[in-house]
């Protein structure tokens, strides 16, 4: 009798705890979502009502027009996705490259190289930003998509992942592709590199979404309206429109959209990606 | 003869190999290895961005002026922002740690599998939010006529009392941990209940044969053989609270007070980038360079000892 009580009890427990936990996570971006059709008044009214009286459209023209009418929300969204593209490409390919050179070939120097590669792990992008600035500065490569790639081309947890997973593959495959007189550089493009779909899912994702919340470094580079990035576009939208709620809302709802429908269609790689160490430089 | 030919075929691989790895090794050094001398250089001299005179060397005088007792009463100084990194390390830390490892207990517990997934995926959402619409999303919230407010005077039932969410120094920090917290905390669950799927059931089973209640499962067999997962998660979810920034950039552009929240990466950034002290703000990326080495090293000692025995 005692213990079935107790049962209850904890059985209670844990219920109310997940389901506070539930609300607290679930609310501000529920929260988001409905203020970004309402009116200022609606937002900041006591009690909060959480159904919006009809869709306030307004928000969203504000959060796209931008603070001086000219569309550039629009060109900051199109860098965002250019600027994170390349990031995942560019990771998932030398990544692969080298990941692919460090687990099936033997060279003079390997477990120096790979070394080497883990120890920049130890070297966050925060502690380096600054010579980082002056580099680009020197190069005079502010402003530019250059610029705001150059740093994140390839990141030493992707080319341990891709280690990890080339480690495994048969090398029988390599060998008999050699014998029927298939190039090195062949047999990366055309036999390692379709095989490693998994790690590609999963890295490319994970490289994305970084460059996507990336403030930082964009601070340091792009200067010019032009160049700027989302996460740049929302903080100078949410300093101008600080009273101006609702239209702060519909831009950040605006900017997460893309990372929303990423994160339903591939749940999987999301939450499998994130089991693993990520090394989020940026 | 042959033996000749198979080791030059060997080499000619090698040499492949090595070509493989080039592009990356020459990326980490131009942007990795060079930037990180590059500070330490850099902390030497006295380095201005727009002056045009020849930097002097200074030796360790950035170093000193960091640590200059007689600047700690400043409210921008360094000490002051060793101090909001290392309150927001902790504030935010613990409770991701505990909070996290209570949560993937629970849930691992539950037996239907659709709630598992559910509320893993729920849990995660704000994850998937960047960290500036995190911030724009509670500084809203915290705002005077807000749901904080409401919330926590409804839960309280102290109506009408505004609690300065963005205003007041202390609960400016507690927001910013707030913030991060709810970011982060889904990540971490699913880290811990990636570790909890790893201990074999079959130590269940015997335990409960032993005749052990949850309680005495929890603390005897639970804890001890997750100790992996829980110092990869404590080291991880403290080196990225390290590195802080657009939380605090996001409230200060919008009015709140900056010495609560002057992190060091925060501190860096005005030093280096808007009042163009390089070398101030290279010094400072030392010292946080060695505080993130001194963490990092003690993952990578804890990771290799990471294998349990059953």
């Amino acid at each position: 009798m005692q213990i079935e009580r107790n049962n209850i009890a904890a059985k209670t427990i844990t219920v109310v705890v997940l389901i506070v936990m539930l609300l607290f996570t679930l609310m501000p971006i529920l929260f988001m979502v409905t203020s970004s059709m309402m009116t200022s008044r609606q937002i900041l009214r006591m009690p909060f009502t959480w159904i919006p009286e009809g869709i306030n459209w307004i928000n969203f023209s504000k959060a796209i027009k931008g603070l001086d009418n000219n569309y550039i929300f629009l060109r900051n969204i199109l860098n965002s996705l250019v600027v994170s593209t390349s990031v995942a490409v560019t990771t998932v390919l030398l990544g692969s490259l080298t990941g692919y050179g460090l687990a099936k070939f033997n060279f003079r120097g390997r477990n120096t190289v790979f070394m080497m590669i883990m120890g920049t792990m130890m070297i966050p992008f925060e502690t380096i930003m600054i010579p980082l600035y002056m580099v680009v500065t020197m190069l005079r490569i502010q402003n530019t998509y250059v610029g705001l790639i150059l740093p994140f081309l390839v990141s030493a947890f992707g080319i341990f992942q891709m280690r990890q997973y080339l480690t495994t593959f048969p090398t029988e495959f390599l060998d008999a592709a050699r014998v029927d007189g298939m190039g090195e550089f062949g047999i990366y493009a055309k036999i390692v590199l379709p095989n490693c779909k998994p790690v590609i899912a999963t890295l490319s994702i994970l490289s994305f979404r970084s460059q996507w919340d990336n403030l930082l470094w964009p601070l340091l580079v792009s200067q010019s309206a032009k160049m700027k990035t989302i996460p740049q576009y929302i903080s100078a939208f949410a300093e101008e429109k600080a009273t101006d709620e609702g239209a702060m809302m519909a831009a950040a709802f605006i900017a997460s959209l893309p990372m929303f429908i990423l994160f339903m269609s591939l749940t999987k790689y999301f939450i499998g990606g994130s089991s693993v160490y990520e090394s989020r430089k940026g | 003869m042959g033996n000749r030919k198979y080791r030059g075929i060997e080499k000619k691989q090698a040499r492949w190999g090595f070509l493989f790895v080039l592009p990356a090794l020459l990326f980490f050094s131009l942007f990795n290895f060079y930037p990180i001398l590059n500070a330490f250089y850099t902390s030497f001299f006295n380095r201005k961005v727009l002056s045009r005179a020849k930097p002097l060397f200074v030796g360790l005088e950035n170093y000193v002026r960091l640590f200059d007792v007689a600047r700690a009463s400043n409210p921008l100084s360094f000490y002051n922002s060793l101090r909001a990194t290392l309150v927001f390390t902790l504030g935010t830390f613990i409770p991701l740690l505990v909070l996290s490892l209570i949560l993937a207990v629970f849930i691992s517990n539950l037996s239907s599998s659709k709630a598992k997934k559910f509320l893993q995926i729920s849990y995660y959402a704000p994850a998937v939010l960047s960290s500036v619409v995190a911030a724009s999303i509670w500084m809203i919230i915290f705002d005077p006529r807000g749901l904080g407010n409401q919330w926590l005077n409804a839960l309280m039932r102290t109506p009408g009392i505004d609690r300065k969410w963005l205003v007041d120094p202390t609960m400016e920090q507690v927001s910013t941990m707030i913030i991060y917290f709810w970011k982060y905390i889904g990540y971490f669950v699913i880290l811990f209940i990636t570790g909890l799927a790893s201990i074999p059931p079959t130590i269940y089973e015997a335990a409960i044969i032993d005749g052990a209640n949850k309680n005495q499962t929890f603390w005897r067999i639970t804890l001890p053989l997750l100790k992996p997962t829980v110092v990869l998660v404590s080291v991880m979810s403290m080196l990225q609270c390290l590195k802080t920034f657009s939380t605090q950039y996001m409230l200060y552009t919008n009015g709140a007070p900056r010495a609560p929240i002057n992190v060091i990466t925060f501190n860096i950034y005005i030093t280096g980038i808007q009042e163009q002290y390089l070398s101030r703000a290279s010094a400072m990326s030392v010292v946080l360079f060695i505080m993130m080495m001194l963490l990092t090293l003690l993952q990578f000692r804890t990771t290799k000892s990471e294998n349990v025995d059953y």
